[in-house]
């Protein structure tokens, strides 16, 4: 999923970099300090998450956990995915620094779209079905249109969109689901024990626990 | 609506804090050579040939990945593919310059390795390189007039079984480049990042009280 230096045209790095730096100052925009603390948990999430490999299907492939990240944070999820990729970068050599924007947008973008989708379903007094399910869904759509993304991306560079799509598609069907059970499996561990990080969403309320 | 961090807030941040610790250690540890996305290059020259080996991060091999091979001003000069094995082997060309060799993966995937041209021109064929050893010819000459054999056969022989000799090693640096994330880097990272929450929490708390 990560995009390597050198890959995409200067045009396409642009305005990955300018779409991430909107995403990243809507998410800023009125940060409550309480919940910077669940915002460095779910980055570090998502730094460590990217080293969990998947060794099924026809390439190597890891985790993402966008659709988890999306879940609780929202558009708060633009600058936690931007400091787990730019650790990512100067850490571990995956992407790089210049495809930075590119990246966390086609990793932030899909979480804040699962976000709006996938939201309602986890309001307080949801049946646990539809909660489970919607977060299952969400975790697996956000990895979804992440690989769509990518594909998009290179093809404004110049390559093929449907091959390059359907390859990383393909690719990323078991993290899909791995992913889709993991997020229902964190949201319903944080229904039970945490509900405020779900619905503060929604329902602003004092701590609760 | 009193806000702050009250007790069972930090110490629910504190409990997954921990978590998240042993995670990345249990990831470490029983995980180590399944390291995820990245793909790496890796090419030396023998002979006259020139060796490439593919790899994906988790020790995969990048099979039927395209290589390019550009000279110094950057000029194109071949195009392959990977084998089953991840390995790509070409001429050295007619031209001796440096080499930049770039693996082209799919999914946005690239990486790439450069040979000096001290290293194509030290390996060219024999043919080539004989006027350079011919000049201080008097150290050596001794070597060949004993054996039988003249300066250039006795250098071929010596290239060739130090190609043999060399060649694990050689093995084993390609494998020492598919070198994962170590510890340190991972809780460094993890470090960093909590780190930064303090920072984000003091600012914050300091804009709240003035």
């Amino acid at each position: 999923m990560h995009i390597s230096e050198g890959v995409l045209s200067p045009s396409v790095l642009i305005a990955g970099a300018a779409l991430t730096t909107a995403g990243v100052a809507v998410g800023l925009k009125g940060l409550d300090h309480e919940e910077i603390p669940s915002m460095g948990i779910l980055s570090a999430a998502f730094f460590v998450a990217s080293l969990v490999h998947v060794p099924i299907g026809p390439s190597s492939v890891h985790l993402i956990l966008n659709g988890l990240l999306g879940l609780i944070l929202g558009w708060k999820a633009f600058p936690a995915i931007l400091i787990g990729l730019a650790l990512q970068a100067l850490l571990f050599q995956f992407g790089g620094i210049t495809t930075l924007g590119v990246n966390t947008l086609n990793m932030a973008l899909p979480a804040v779209i699962c976000y709006y989708v996938f939201g309602w379903g986890l309001r307080a007094g949801t049946r646990q079905v539809v909660f489970t399910a919607t977060a299952f869904a969400c975790g697996a759509c956000a990895v979804l249109i992440s690989g769509v993304l990518v594909g998009f991306s290179l093809y404004l560079t110049g390559e093929a969109f449907l091959p390059a799509a359907k390859l990383l598609v393909a690719a990323h069907l078991p993290v899909m689901l791995i992913e889709g059970v993991l997020t229902a499996a964190c949201a319903l561990f944080l229904r039970r024990v945490k509900p405020k990080l779900l619905e503060g969403q929604y329902v602003p309320r004092p701590s609760s626990s | 609506m009193c806000r702050g961090l009250r007790r069972p807030e930090t110490a629910f941040v504190g409990r997954w804090i921990a978590y998240f610790l042993c995670a990345a250690l249990w990831l470490v540890f029983c995980h180590a050579p399944a390291w995820a996305h990245k793909v790496m290059i890796f090419a030396w020259v023998e002979g006259d040939t020139v060796h490439t080996q593919s790899k994906l991060s988790g020790g995969r091999k990048a099979k039927n990945a395209t290589v390019l091979v550009y000279d110094e001003e950057g000029n194109q000069l071949m195009e392959g593919k990977t084998d089953e094995q991840g390995e790509f082997s070409f001429k050295v060309p007619e031209k001796k310059t440096g080499l930049k060799i770039v693996l082209k993966a799919s999914m946005g995937h690239m990486a790439e390795w450069k040979i000096p041209t001290a290293e194509i021109t030290a390996v060219a064929p024999v043919s080539e390189s004989s006027s350079a050893p011919e000049s201080r010819k008097s150290k050596g000459s001794p070597v060949p007039t004993a054996v039988g054999l003249n300066r250039q056969e006795v250098k071929a022989l010596i290239d060739e079984s130090l190609d043999r000799k060399l060649a694990p090693i050689v093995k084993m640096l390609a494998d020492q480049v598919d070198r994962g994330p170590t510890v340190s880097e991972v809780l460094g990272g993890l470090g960093y990042i909590f780190g930064l929450v303090g920072v984000a929490l003091y600012f914050s708390n300091r804009r709240r009280k003035g």
